[in-house]
């Protein structure tokens, strides 16, 4: 071969060939640099030859893994030289070793230019080459004009013109300011016109570039994108060299395609029409052949197709005809087209309307998880995990189970954790779901997380009818001769807890219970230990009056533990011991544990993290948590259980037995726990402080303080509201006529709420409604806890919004009942629609042994909530201030009768009201204003 | 865009690789070597796409051919077609055959500058610059001829000044 014609650099490469290991390799390697490196020292007397053969030398050497980090100014040197063969080796060299921020390379941008801009075409391959690999900023400062002006000369051959298109486009990533749009995209249109293929494949990539990120520029583009699709889809006018297996430069009409899907629409009637037909012939005239370079040729163009079609959403006919394509493709042997027909169903579940044909191929993609190609098991469980909804959750879920056991383990992990999630999403039956988890332990325990097992307890804790059948099942797991520490984990504490419930049944009396769990402590980390010593005194606590045996052995196990170096297991060793001591009382102690407050699953904001939020997989999830909430409507119409559930069947992290607080985060949540296992929840008479415990980490306030009556005066001073009993008509408190009195002044407590985002609302001696709002331009959030003070529940509990019209008001489902000294939590979200001082109401109702009540309260979902302050100076004030032309846009009031406040004090009221205090402006006034977000 | 293209024979050994974004050279080898770990792993008769994610980060494809003792690999991002990119690896492979008339390892081992040359004449910048393979050789061919002339005229401007002197 001409081309090398190095024999230095032949005779290096097969010095390299023949090394036996990497150590000779290395020893040759350090031999030539050496060598190199004094041959750079005296340059002198290196010929142009030379030094091209030493720079490959070096290229080499870098591509072997070695570190260059010398020559680099002999490689750059190179490209100033005369001579084609030097300057070649310059560019070749320089753009693979160096990078954009090298120094050495602004030393080059004179010569580069010369290059660009001088006659020499070779040269401007060259040059155009090495700055569009390796281009950085100060490229494309200084070279966009000339770059541009070679793309559009009419004198210049199409291999120059083709290389200054993306060349191009790589200075306009480095600096998006050197295409001018304006003047632009008319030339791009223009460009559009070129008949040299080539041409025309680099400018698409152009525009393709361009339109990612300003549409509306580059429209005239459009239509032209779409002729040039009609030409190559006809085969008229592509010249032999262009047509790739038979079909018209596939590269083309995908990038066209590719272009076409940066447009939100196509609006123009007969555009539309034009392309819709060349996409029809193209998804009709496409078949599986026996050549493999054909097939991917023509499926590279189909599915772009498809893509298209997805983004111009296309008649339901038209979908279902690509759905049809695609049920084809993953059933056909071609590999690449299996794993892009699932890849593309995938991508087919964010339009609506075909998600039922897609769940006709179930049972083909359920086979594609056999498949003998890890990529393509992949895309199959992507797509199973994203068709999953509540009609066929049961299956799916079912199949990934049973394929969990044969899962390579590169896959386990993921396949896991989806399974975990598509059982909490979609559960028909919470007994189920329980079953999925135990047996995604049992086969999978190594991959199940902490988060996957707590859910379970939590799910289990918060419902009572599912208790004795977890906890038989629990106890079948036991059974088996291994099992999963984690395993061990989840039945032990479910069987510490609700053992008790299967007394009667064989081979649960507590003595065996215990037996059979006992066997495991041998086999378990320190971090189960823990675990199985609050299952013994759980044991203990329910066989009262206490088996003496049983009991010996129990203690005994304890006081083995006393000395226990693992702190935790000491100490609960110490305190179950001597808390066992006290025979009844252990009763109250180690008492059931509670019900656990709902919050969002971390399970499922796990999922949601995990997801990239590229805009088909959001549109993907929206739909899964559309359906997540019919999933949940199923579940919470169980009447039996009040249990509450709120939003998302999300709950709390669980801790992992009565006062094992050691691997929980959630201080707050610690702290609740610790105090209820010390607390007799029967407790005749519980004080007021008890529940402010139970509420405390909850971030309900207390009573507002002193500052009320300042503030209380302040709001309608400050609203500018002439007649404060306006809003007050709305809201009647007074009109309540119950025998319950409320605690503390409700108006008192709204006036606070509305300066302040959590405080109690509401407080009588059954209950006590806290409020925690966060509010984000239009929209607020806002959670309502009804905490139950009682020892017995509150009954048909009810809480109605009624909202004014200005406000959209969501507020999630209500339990009937409140169970004895629980809290629930009720998601409530608002929209501001427009700005209005109507106050939206809420009407709660319950009863309580013989006495019902009913109270109206106002919501502080007030006007000042959705403002927004700005900071402005006097010099923006003043002009905006001048230019409002009266009310209702300006208003200005002088208020009388208001005591007089420090001027900080007013800054702080001004400030909890979300208006901006802007000092400066006149002496002693206040500015204020904000603007108001409303949709 | 395109990544990256790796041709790496069936030991693990890089025959060529290219990095259109800039990555210092450890990380480069740390690369060829986890591509080679998957790919050696894969049977014949599959898909030629393999999830790339956990090697080059999130949103990127790797689409590979198997020639003979060559691995061909083209890493991208999802602005990309992946049958297209495929295509693009037999434009590659066909165009280096005909450059060498039946190409094999050692070719590609011994003539590894012009290699480049015929890869600069494809990809551009991470872009699809040439898909045409008698486009390339033309190209390509005007490189050699370049060469060869100038190559000549090296040898007469010496000859010329040693005359002189």
């Amino acid at each position: 071969m001409a081309l090398s014609g190095m024999r230095g650099l032949s005779v290096f490469i097969s010095d390299i060939r023949n090394c036996q290991n990497k150590e000779q390799e290395r020893l040759r390697v350090d031999k030539e640099l050496g060598n190199v490196r004094t041959r750079f020292k005296n340059e002198k007397g290196l010929t142009p030859y030379e030094k091209k053969k030493y720079v490959w030398k070096m290229l080499y050497i870098y591509m072997l893994g070695y570190d260059v980090d010398f020559g680099h100014m002999e490689a750059v040197s190179l490209i100033s030289a005369p001579k084609y063969p030097e300057k070649q080796v310059g560019y070749i060299v320089t753009s693979c070793l160096l990078n954009e921020n090298h120094d050495f390379l602004r030393l080059a941008i004179n010569t580069v230019r010369n290059d660009i801009i001088g006659r020499n075409e070779t040269f401007q391959c060259l040059a155009l080459t090495m700055v569009g690999n390796i281009g950085g900023r100060e490229f494309a400062e200084s070279l966009a004009p000339d770059v541009q002006k070679l793309l559009i000369s009419s004198s210049c051959r199409p291999l120059v013109r083709k290389k200054a298109a993306l060349c191009l486009l790589r200075l306009y990533r480095k600096n998006p300011d050197v295409v001018n749009v304006d003047g632009w995209s008319d030339r791009m249109a223009q460009l559009l016109d070129e008949r040299d293929l080539g041409v025309l494949t680099s400018s698409m990539s152009l525009l393709v570039a361009l339109v990612s990120n300003n549409h509306d520029a580059y429209w005239s583009c459009l239509p032209k994108c779409v002729k040039i699709l009609e030409r190559l889809a006809r085969n008229q006018d592509v010249p032999q060299e262009y047509t790739y297996y038979g079909i018209p430069t596939p590269w083309l009409q995908v990038k066209t395609m590719r272009a076409l899907q940066y447009f939100p629409t196509i609006e123009d009637p007969n555009t539309r029409r034009s392309l819709f037909e060349v996409l029809q012939r193209i998804l009709m005239g496409t078949d599986v052949v026996k050549n493999v370079n054909k097939n991917n040729a023509s499926h590279a163009v189909l599915f772009e197709a498809l893509a298209l079609v997805m983004h111009l959403d296309a008649e339901k006919e038209m979908m279902s005809q690509c759905v049809a394509l695609l049920g084809k493709f993953i059933a056909v042997r071609e590999p690449n087209i299996r794993y892009l027909g699932l890849e593309n169903m995938t991508r087919m579940l964010m339009v609506s309307d075909v998600q039922d044909i897609i769940k006709r191929h179930q049972a083909q993609i359920i086979t594609s998880l056999k498949d003998p190609d890890i990529s393509i098991r992949r895309r199959a469980l992507d797509l199973l995990y994203g068709m999953c909804d509540v009609s066929n959750a049961k299956d799916i879920v079912e199949e990934l189970l049973q394929y969990l056991s044969s899962a390579d383990f590169a896959m386990r992990e993921e396949l896991s954790l989806k399974a975990a999630i598509l059982a909490e999403k979609f559960a028909p039956d919470l007994s189920w779901y329980v079953d999925v988890i135990l047996q995604l332990i049992d086969k999978a325990g190594d991959f199940v997380s902490d988060d996957i097992w707590f859910r379970v307890v939590q799910f289990v804790t918060n419902n009572e009818d599912l208790q004795p059948y977890a906890a038989a099942k629990a106890r079948e797991y036991l059974d088996k001769p291994a099992i999963h520490e984690t395993m061990v984990k989840v039945s032990a504490y479910l069987l510490g807890e609700y053992s008790h419930l299967l007394a009667r049944r064989p081979g649960c009396s507590p003595k065996e219970i215990f037996g059979i769990i006992h066997e495991k402590l041998p086999t378990v980390s320190t971090s189960t230990v823990p675990i199985l010593l609050s299952t013994y005194a759980k044991i203990l606590m329910h066989t009262q009056p206490s088996d003496p045996e049983l009991q010996n052995q129990i203690w005994a196990i304890f006081s083995k533990y006393e000395s226990c170096i693992d702190v935790e297991i000491q100490q609960r060793a110490v305190e179950y011991f001597a808390l066992s001591r006290k025979g009844a009382a252990l009763m109250d102690i180690l008492a059931e544990m509670p019900k656990f407050p709902e919050r969002q699953s971390s399970l499922l904001k796990k999922a949601e993290d995990a997801e990239v939020d590229t805009a088909e997989q959001s549109a993907i999830k929206l739909r899964a948590q559309q359906q997540t909430s019919n999933a949940l409507v199923v579940t919470d119409q169980r009447p039996a259980n009040g249990t509450p559930h709120v939003g998302q069947l999300g709950l709390v992290m669980v801790p992992s037995s009565a006062n094992a607080d050691h691997n929980l985060e959630d201080q707050g949540l610690a702290q609740e726990n610790g105090t209820l296992s010390k607390v007799d929840p029967q407790s005749p008479s519980p004080s007021a402080d008890l529940l402010g415990d139970l509420l405390g980490p909850l971030a309900i306030e207390g009573p507002p303080g002193a500052a009320a009556p300042t503030e209380q005066h302040a709001i309608p001073a400050s609203e500018g509201d002439p007649n404060p009993a306006d809003a007050l008509a709305l809201a009647p408190v007074d009109e309540q006529t119950n025998s319950v009195q409320p605690i503390g002044n409700i108006a008192e407590r709204f006036n606070a709420l509305c300066l302040k985002d959590s405080g109690v609302l509401y407080e009588d001696p059954n209950i006590q409604i806290g409020i925690k709002a966060e509010w984000r331009a239009h929209h607020g959030r806002l959670v309502l806890f009804l905490g139950n003070k009682n020892t017995s529940s509150l009954a048909s509990v009810q809480a109605l919004i009624l909202p004014p019209s200005h406000l959209k008001m969501e507020l999630s489902l209500v339990p009937e009942t409140i169970p004895p000294r629980a809290q629930v939590q009720c998601p409530l979200e608002v929209m501001n629609l427009r700005p209005s001082r109507d106050v939206a109401v809420l009407d709660f109702s319950y009863k309580f042994g013989t006495s019902s009540v009913n109270v109206k309260l106002r919501l502080p979902a007030v006007l000042n909530k959705f403002l927004h302050p700005i900071a402005v100076t006097a010099e923006e004030f003043f002009p905006q201030w001048r230019s409002l032309s009266g009310p209702p846009l300006k208003l200005q009031e002088v208020v009388r009768g208001v005591r007089p406040m420090l001027l900080l004090e007013m800054a702080n009221l001004f400030n909890s009201l979300r208006l901006m205090v802007c000092p400066g402006l006149v002496s002693s006034y206040f500015f204020s204003h904000g603007p108001l977000s409303s949709t | 865009m395109i990544r990256a293209v790796i041709v790496m024979n069936t030991q693990g050994k890089p025959r060529l690789t290219k990095f259109y974004d800039y990555m210092p050279p450890e990380k480069q080898q740390e690369l060829i070597r986890r591509v080679f770990g998957v790919l050696c792993s894969r049977a014949e008769n599959v898909s030629n796409f393999v999830e790339a994610d956990s090697v080059f980060g999130p949103d990127t494809r790797l689409v590979y051919k198997h020639y003979a003792t060559l691995y061909f690999v083209f890493i991208f991002d999802s602005s990309e077609n992946e049958l297209a990119m495929l295509d693009l690896i037999q434009v590659l492979v066909e165009t280096l055959d005909k450059c060498f008339k039946n190409v094999c390892e050692l070719d590609i081992v011994f003539n590894y500058s012009k290699l480049h040359t015929i890869l600069d004449e494809i990809i551009f910048g991470g872009q699809v610059l040439e898909t045409s393979s008698a486009e390339v050789m033309k190209a390509v061919e005007e490189i050699s001829r370049l060469e060869t002339a100038s190559n000549t005229i090296t040898l007469v401007p010496k000859s010329i000044s040693g005359w002189r002197s």
